[in-house]
């Protein structure tokens, strides 16, 4: 067989959304490799252009549904900073809970698509059927389990609501037990191991250059996260750990996951015991002055960033968005090149595709 | 006017002269032999009362005629209890897989018994599709064989000394050629649809099917050596005198059933639909009908492989310590849904491997087992243990 | 702290038992289901429990609507728009008119609604034959047997407050935000105090001109008014202008 190009999406089980990787094999190993996306464009920057500063955030949830606690988040803290707010400091720590949660069960789908990618089902509905508990506590915080337009500029929505921190901590230490129960299935299981082991490998110069963020870069053995290095809200006052590893292939990247997970237990257990009383809130202006503003946060995947420029209106003179997915994608010749056929989903996999924020 | 006593008479098939199978009994065939006995007796009977004396009615009761209805309704009979095996297994693996992933599984009919049969209603309704592009003879063909060789195959199983199609010296070696014939046609079917991932899934099973086909037949002949026979009569009938062959072939058996998997193309080795690289693999192209029965063809062929187990390692359908003559057909389903619910659980446990992979297992380990398998058989033949 | 899988996974002797401990994790799960049900809820069947604060389609408490138009303002979606309906008491009013084909489900109408007549009802089955059937119009936004969880309130504070170091204040931009007027630009058309929801404006006579001709001025009742900004809106002039307090 001579070498042929495979277009493999946009319609595909691997690609997790709507986008193409254009392969070129030779028999079944991959010599040449072209993502290809944009087929999920909504506008969403210019769209934001049209609405006033609080009505952005429910759209902000709209750019990932797994992520969308981050992602509000992430608007909610570029706002704060044009409008020179502090929030206080009940609502940081309930934000740090709520994006943990979010976290959590963002790492979970992952966890549940990668077993699908590998063949095997019950990793997915188990991995599922976790996270169930986690989109429960999103009802219980805010009303919704996806989008959940809990981040207010200056603020949250509401309080934790009776009983939440006790419903957390339950869920958290019953989490953590059963996570094993999924370990045993991928970790303790020789296939799984010989599937992920030596796949996509990058080594952390590659990482550097290729831009690499989130765990795909820790999974290289780059020792960076935003919460850490550039911390905001209270993950400094935490004591938790950033999950590093030195491997470079996907079950490197798979391991910081799955260890960012208990971390993300820890920092919930630690912050609900933290917890001062206070406001929640803070009355935040309608008008932005002037200027420009960048904000990062550590979303699930990776480093997001956003970018905003104010005319001093209600509305946002330009709203970007540098979504993680979006450099992490762009590095999938450098990932797939080399490999075989059935490792485009062991490796694409580890990278936790979202399409809304890549293409936005 | 003679009593409808006259016509349906219910015989003993094997008083027929024209009797195929000789002095053993073949419960199908009596079976079939009793149906036509009843139906064309009734014919012959009314023919008989509007117009005495016929020569038809005469015709329709006789040797040759029964005999050769009977011939054909023996085969409906066999496959009838197939399918219906079949069924169940496609039940027992939803059931168990559901179970095992924590959800409902099945949901139609008693305890989702007939939610298959709600499937194939479904798939039946579908239109038949052929692409533009594709090579319409190959495309239909190919499929044809698969699901016809897979339904052969099934057949050919007998379920105990008296349920079987055909009694012959070669049992085991038909069956496992005719096992064989369907990964070709899936090459065949992968290159005919003109799609990238029909031809890479045909180009997988091609390769799947030359690294297990070759430790699998070693296995077999270890397990023929061991009785001195490819009959599956007398090789159940070797392990019930002596040992099933699961004790002294332990290995063969975990070779087989690994071997098997392959061959029937169940999870962790569905290489050729590996549906996350490769659309739907070899199927990609096939709708509706065709489809539906490509999936039951598959069932098909796990029965086939399950049911070759149970045969040569785990003693067919007889029991040891115990009297065997208790109904050597659910004796020999159930040891068959053993191994079958063995296949489930470990599609509910491992993952899919690798193309590189599989290779490295089928010729690495799988075949110096197998070789290995075989010496101790010869060691435990020469020595006259066994 | 200690990272709690990469240190136990280099010691974990699971690893060499090949893939049997996966097995065994598998068949655990069999026993455990066979024995007790799965986890699965038959969803049109059974349901899942959902709190009264759950975020579904917006609901509508008519009595206490005044119309003032902030959730069709505020509103990401645009779906909401104020209509006139009939009312039995209170005879042409205007009320809003929700399309939930387009909702998304964020609450913003129940979280800014100065009377708290909008709610958020844990009613979540949607379908219609029709998009027709989607919009939904204000009796039919009615929900039966709301309650207080149902409402949204803002507990903002004051960053001014908080400065001062007052944290039990609780504050919402429709109890301190208030319309000031520019006393030049205002021409006295008291267009204002015929749009006002609540009848919070009131025209007084302040003088008389040159003509004679009383002047007048609105006249803003800080307990009645929701700053809902509807006179800010109408100004033919541009007198008047949201103050916001901070």
């Amino acid at each position: 067989m001579s070498k042929m190009w495979v277009t493999m999406g946009p319609q595909h089980p691997f690609s997790h959304g709507l986008w193409t990787l254009k392969v070129q094999v030779d028999g079944e190993v991959i010599q040449d490799a072209e993502p290809v996306i944009g087929y999920l464009h909504r506008g969403w920057e210019k769209e934001c252009e049209n609405r006033t500063y609080p009505q952005i955030i429910p759209m902000a949830d709209r750019l990932c549904y797994s992520a969308s606690m981050t992602w509000s988040h992430l608007y909610c803290k570029v706002a704060e900073e044009a409008m020179e707010i502090e929030v206080p400091e009940r609502a940081q720590y309930i934000r740090v809970i709520a994006d943990e949660i979010c976290r959590i069960q963002s790492h979970l789908m992952w966890l549940a698509a990668m077993g699908t990618d590998l063949g095997n089902l019950t990793i997915f509905l188990w991995a599922l059927r976790e996270r169930e508990w986690f989109l429960d506590l999103n009802v219980k915080l805010c009303g919704q389990r996806l989008t959940t337009n809990f981040p207010r500029i200056g603020g949250v929505r509401n309080d934790m609501p009776y009983l939440f921190e006790r419903d957390l901590m339950r869920v958290v230490d019953l989490f953590e037990k059963r996570l094993w129960d999924i370990i045993a299935l991928t970790d303790d299981n020789a296939i799984f191991m010989s599937r992920m082991q030596g796949v996509g490998h990058v080594t952390r110069k590659e990482a550097a250059n290729l831009g690499l963020t989130g765990p795909s870069m820790r999974g290289c053995g780059v020792n960076f996260d935003v919460r850490r290095d550039d911390p905001y809200m209270v993950y400094d006052e935490l004591d938790w750990e950033v999950a590093v590893c030195d491997d470079g292939d996907s079950y490197g990247r798979y391991k910081v996951r799955i260890e960012e997970m208990f971390q993300s237990c820890e920092i919930i257990r630690q912050a609900v015991a933290k917890m001062p009383d206070g406001p929640t809130r803070v009355k935040a202006p309608r008008n932005v002055p002037e200027g420009t503003h960048v904000a990062r946060l550590e979303d699930p995947r990776g480093e997001s960033l956003m970018y905003l420029v104010s005319d001093g209106t209600d509305r946002p003179y330009r709203l970007k968005v540098r979504s993680p997915i979006f450099v992490n994608v762009s590095a999938s010749k450098r990932l797939v090149q080399g490999g075989r056929m059935a490792d485009v989903p062991a490796i694409m996999g580890t990278i936790d595709m979202c399409l809304g924020e890549t293409d936005r | 006017m003679a009593p409808i006593s006259n016509w349906v008479t219910f015989a003993n098939p094997m008083d027929n002269p024209l009797y195929q199978f000789g002095a053993v009994y073949n419960l199908p065939y009596d079976v079939g032999y009793k149906i036509w006995q009843l139906l064309g007796g009734l014919i012959a009977w009314l023919l008989d009362v509007l117009v005495p004396g016929n020569g038809v009615s005469l015709w329709l009761v006789g040797n040759a005629v029964s005999n050769a209805l009977a011939l054909v309704l023996m085969i409906i009979v066999v496959f009838a209890v197939c399918f219906i095996v079949n069924l169940t297994m496609i039940w027992i693996e939803r059931k168990v897989l559901g179970r095992l992933m924590d959800r409902r599984a099945t949901r139609i009919g008693p305890l989702g018994y007939l939610q298959c049969l709600g499937d194939g209603l479904k798939t039946f309704l579908k239109e038949h599709i052929v692409p533009d592009k594709a090579d319409t003879k190959g495309y239909m063909w190919a499929v044809s064989i698969i699901i016809g060789s897979s339904v052969l195959v099934a057949g050919m199983i007998p379920l105990s000394y008296r349920f079987f199609l055909a009694d012959y010296g070669s049992g085991l070696l038909i069956i496992f050629g005719l096992f064989s014939i369907a990964p070709f046609m899936i090459l065949v079917a992968g290159w005919s649809q003109n799609n990238k991932y029909a031809l890479l899934g045909g180009m997988r099973a091609a390769a799947q099917m030359i690294s297990y086909e070759v430790p699998m037949l070693v296995v077999f002949a270890s397990v023929a050596l061991m009785a001195g026979s490819f009959n599956i009569n007398e090789i159940v009938g070797y392990q019930n005198d002596n040992v099933w062959f699961i004790v002294p072939q332990i290995i063969g058996f975990v070779v087989f059933m690994i071997a098997a998997t392959a061959e029937a193309e169940r999870i962790p080795f569905d290489l050729p639909e590996a549906e996350a690289e490769l659309v739907e693999g070899w199927q990609t192209e096939y709708g509706g009908m065709k489809w539906g029965l490509i999936m039951l063809s598959d069932y098909f062929r796990g029965y086939v492989a399950c049911a070759l187990g149970a045969i040569m390692f785990l003693g067919g359908w007889t029991l040891p310590f115990v009297d065997d003559s208790f109904l050597p057909e659910i004796v020999f389903l159930l040891k068959v849904i053993l191994l079958f619910f063995i296949m489930v659980w470990t599609r509910g446990t491992l993952c899919r491997i690798r193309t590189d992979q599989i290779l490295n297992i089928g010729w690495k380990i799988l075949l110096p087992l197998a070789v290995l398998n075989l010496f101790v058989v010869v060691v435990l033949k020469v020595g006259g243990l066994v | 702290m200690a990272m709690k899988y990469l240190d136990k996974y280099p010691k974990n002797n699971s690893r060499h038992l090949w893939v049997l401990k996966s097995f065994y994790t598998t068949f655990k799960q069999i026993i455990k289901t066979t024995r007790h049900r799965p986890v699965t809820i038959m969803y049109p069947y059974e349901k899942e429990w959902i709190p009264d604060y759950y975020r579904g389609r917006p609901g509508l408490v008519f009595d206490k609507c005044v119309g003032c138009g902030i959730c069709e303002r505020i509103c990401p979606t645009t779906c909401i728009e104020m209509v006139e309906v009939d009312d039995a008491k209170a005879g042409k009013v205007v009320r809003p008119q929700v399309n939930v084909g387009r909702c998304m489900m964020c609450g913003y109408c129940a979280e800014y609604c100065p009377t708290k007549a909008m709610i958020t009802t844990p009613e979540y089955e949607l379908a219609a034959y029709t998009r027709e059937g989607l919009i939904f119009d204000p009796y039919q936004l009615a929900y039966e047997g709301h309650n207080e969880e149902m409402q949204v309130h803002m507990h903002e504070h004051l960053l001014s407050d908080l400065q001062k170091g007052i944290t039990d204040n609780p504050v919402n931009a429709s109890l301190v935000d208030r319309p000031a007027l520019d006393d030049a630009k205002c021409i006295g058309c008291s267009r204002c105090a015929k749009e006002c929801p609540v009848g919070a404006v009131e025209m007084i006579v302040v003088g008389e001109n040159d003509k004679g001709k009383p002047i007048k001025r609105p006249k803003f009742d800080e307990a009645k008014c929701i700053a809902c900004e509807k006179c800010v809106m109408i100004c033919p002039k541009d007198a008047l202008a949201l103050k916001e307090v901070l």
